[in-house]
């Protein structure tokens, strides 16, 4: 639709042109290029417009109504047009029953003769057609009309038919999670779908003609599948009784990669039989159970602990009413310290669960990063009574970020700092610009420090960098989780440099405030964005 | 008056060539992280068309092959300021400054503005009568002016709405939407008044200046075009290069 809207500005233009261009033309002529470039121009520009709308019935009917009006111009008023006004009319007719269908198309044909007849009244004698001319003319068109439409609907409906399928087979098999290979008798792959890619980090085309044996190798317990002797998939699953059977194989990255295979036969086109294996990659489920089971472990301990407290300075309490007061004072103290920890604990995990779900909004604007993190520091040191440095390379740093989200990061990379520096060695705060437009702030410890493996995976959700820091140490094991979530929620980045043994620097860079865009109805940098805001349609701003 | 008219047209076309080279410096630059900018080639194809004809018709007037009238220089006149205002705005923008000026409220001096610009236009109709008042001979060689009229105040009219549609959420004006806003509509006039000279015999059309113009009405429909789609959000261009100030976390 949208094309042929274009090929008609284009033949405007072009007529338009031209009839600017040649000399000497008077009269009806000049009559016809200024319809062609005042009305037929910006008729199909108009048109061209409201194609943008996609099956837009007044653009489809509008097309062909401006030709057939433009053709009839054409007829009446440039002498010796008469035939090639003809030939237009079949022409709009033809594309008409494409395009708007075979009833609508008739009542084109229709008009075309029509607009035939009424020029005949409208030009000169000596320009008219004879009723010779007129009549092999109308029932060409109606013939037209009418073969083209029985051709062009059968074809439509067998050509609609097999896209529909065709298109329905691929989809499915495109958008199937698992990845699925259709061997031959022989244990040849014939065919697979794309997610073969994704579960056995493969490309479809070193999938396709080489045996399954060698391309799948699969485990069942430690016993690798013998096909030598027939699928050996079809034969466990009819020995277990079950549809899926549940194997593993050794990924490219020589990890152990659990599986649940399906298996089915189904005939060939040639007779034969041939087996369709749909397999699933279990990695990620079986990862999420490990995560769950050593959540509730972790949750249950941290949990655990300042509720004994809690528990044990209660029961002293009921049972021993005798106390005296600075004593029972005591008690309530550490009791509610113990509640202080336990609602942190469950702080983290509901904004853990918060950033999962991507119910987490941060507004960023522009603050001063250095009194922020002076405070931190200084509420930090106050509150553990230990030792907490602090050092800027300026007075301030505008940064663009969110500052109460910048206050949670803080808090938990200094509470990470001084968790593991059990001997009491302080911990630094700094901040430094970084280079560009960026603005660094280094947590820096001098504790137990992480190997290059547990530096790799210490942002992972619910990772702790050994099981016995759980009862070493404490904590959820989310902490840096939230810090990365958030610090990238901001632009941000965080990143760290550890060795075991020698401490931890957490580094985390955030974006420095760009004055331009701080200033309202300040312009973009570009002539191109520049022109795009005044014409409304800047980011966030649709007039 | 030979001599201003040719020289305004001249200044006028080279100024265009020079945003035309801008916009090109800008698509360049921004091509490897945001893609194509379908707004940057239209409006790159619209410089190179509007500057050649100014060009072409100053050099014309010039060497004396086409009379400068009075109307003609006064409506280069009108548009020069605003398109002088946002010519200086994209330098400093493309040396890194601010490329705009924000305008607190509605001043005196901007209310004046809007009722000149109505007199303005009184008073060029007025003048278009009376040019045409003795037989004028109306052919399809002006059509390409009438319809870049007619285009320019299309896309003058996209902008006029923006502006207006900003006015209250901002509590001002911008200078460079407010230079824009003025550039198109007035670039429009001149169009008229070239066509209006034309019809009244006072201005040959030649074949160059014809085909510069009939090369602008494509780039002309294929800007507003454009414009309209990245309005009704069918089309995404560098408007979608960058996100807002709030976001998601996922």
């Amino acid at each position: 639709m949208r094309i042929a809207a274009g090929a008609r500005i284009v033949l405007a233009v072009v007529l338009g042109a031209v009839g600017s261009f040649v000399p000497g033309l008077r009269g009806r002529s000049d009559a016809f290029y200024l319809l062609v470039e005042l009305v037929y121009l910006p008729y199909v520009t108009a048109l061209f417009f409201a194609s943008a709308r996609p099956g837009n019935k007044l653009v489809l009917v509008g097309g062909p109504f401006g030709d057939l009006s433009l053709l009839f111009a054409l007829q009446v008023l440039v002498a010796g047009a008469g035939g090639a006004a003809l030939v237009g009319y079949l022409v709009v007719v033809t594309f008409a029953v494409f395009t708007v269908g075979r009833r609508t198309a008739a009542v084109f044909a229709a008009q075309a003769i029509v607009l035939t007849l009424v020029a005949q009244l409208l030009v000169p004698e000596s320009r008219r057609l004879s009723a010779l001319d007129l009549l092999p003319y109308s029932v060409a068109v109606l013939a037209l009309l009418f073969m083209i439409d029985r051709s062009a609907t059968r074809q439509a409906a067998f050509e609609a038919q097999a896209a529909r399928l065709r298109s329905r087979a691929d989809t499915i098999l495109a958008h199937v999670a698992d990845a699925v290979l259709v061997m031959d008798d022989a244990g040849t792959v014939l065919q697979c779908n794309e997610a073969v890619v994704r579960v056995f980090g493969q490309p479809q085309a070193d999938v396709v003609e080489r045996p399954c044996a060698s391309v799948l190798a699969l485990h069942n317990g430690e016993r690798i599948l013998d096909c030598s002797k027939g699928c050996a998939l079809l034969a466990l699953g009819h020995a277990d009784g079950a549809l899926d059977v549940e194997v593993w194989r050794t990924a490219s990255d020589g990890r152990r990669q659990p599986l649940l295979a399906s298996v089915s036969q189904v005939a060939g086109e040639d007779g034969s039989v041939q087996t369709i294996h749909s397999v699933r990659d279990l990695t990620r489920i079986k990862q999420a159970e490990e995560a769950k089971n050593l959540f509730l472990a972790t949750a249950s301990h941290e949990l655990k602990t300042p509720l004994t407290v809690i528990q044990g300075f209660a029961d002293t309490l009921v049972q021993y009413p005798e106390l005296d007061e600075p004593t029972k004072a005591a008690a309530l103290r550490a009791i509610r310290t113990r509640c202080g920890e336990l609602a942190r604990i469950v702080d983290r995990l509901l904004m853990s669960s918060r950033i999962e779900a991507g119910r987490i909004q941060l507004t960023i604007r522009a603050f001063d990063l250095v009194p922020l993190l002076r405070e931190r520091v200084t509420a930090m040191a106050a509150a553990t009574g230990r030792q907490v440095a602090f050092e800027a390379d300026a007075d301030a740093h505008l940064v663009e970020a969110n500052p109460e989200a910048l206050v949670t990061v803080v808090d938990h990379l200094l509470d990470n700092a001084l968790k593991y520096s059990p001997d009491g060695d302080p911990v630094t705060v700094s901040v430094h610009a970084a280079g560009g437009e960026v603005v660094a702030v280094d947590v820096a410890d001098r504790g137990i420090g992480m190997d290059p493996e547990q530096v790799a995976h210490c942002f992972d959700k619910f990772w702790q960098a050994e099981s016995s820091d759980v009862r070493r140490f404490g904590g959820t094991g989310i902490g840096l989780y939230i810090v990365r979530s958030l610090v990238e929620g901001m632009n941000g980045a965080v990143q760290v440099r550890s060795q075991k043994g020698s401490g931890s620097v957490f580094t985390v860079e955030l974006g420095l405030r760009r004055e331009r865009e701080a200033e309202p109805g300040v312009g973009e940098q570009t002539s191109i964005r520049e022109f795009m805001r005044h014409i409304g349609v800047a980011p966030g701003r649709r007039p | 008056m030979r001599y201003a008219v040719g020289l305004v047209n001249v200044g006028l076309g080279t100024i265009y060539f020079s945003y035309g080279l801008m916009t090109i410096v800008d698509l360049k630059r921004g091509w490897r992280t945001n893609g194509l900018s379908h707004f940057g080639l239209a409006w790159i194809a619209m410089a190179f068309t509007c500057g050649p004809h100014h060009l072409d018709h100053g050099l014309s007037v010039l060497a004396g092959e086409v009379p400068g009238g009075p109307l003609d220089l006064a409506a280069v006149l009108v548009g020069a300021p605003a398109g002088v205002t946002w010519f200086l705005l994209r330098i400093e923008a493309l040396g890194g400054g601010r490329g705009d000026r924000f305008v607190s409220g509605t001043p005196t001096w901007l209310r004046a503005v809007a009722w000149m610009s109505g007199l303005y236009v009184i008073v060029l109709g007025a003048a278009v009568i009376v040019t045409l008042e003795h037989s004028p001979a109306f052919t399809p060689r002006f059509t390409p002016n009438i319809l870049l009229l007619g285009l320019y105040c299309l896309i003058g009219y996209y902008l006029l709405r923006t502006q207006l549609a900003n006015r209250p959420v901002t509590g001002g004006w911008s200078v460079s939407g407010l230079a824009l806003t003025i550039i198109f509509p007035t670039c429009g006039a001149m169009h008229a008044l070239y066509a209006t000279y034309a019809a009244a015999g006072r201005y040959p059309v030649t074949w160059h200046c014809l085909l510069i113009d009939w090369m602008a009405v494509p780039a002309a429909i294929y800007f507003v075009w454009v414009v309209r789609n990245l309005s009704l959000g069918t089309m995404t261009d560098w408007n979608l290069g960058a996100q807002g100030a709030r976001l998601h976390l996922a």
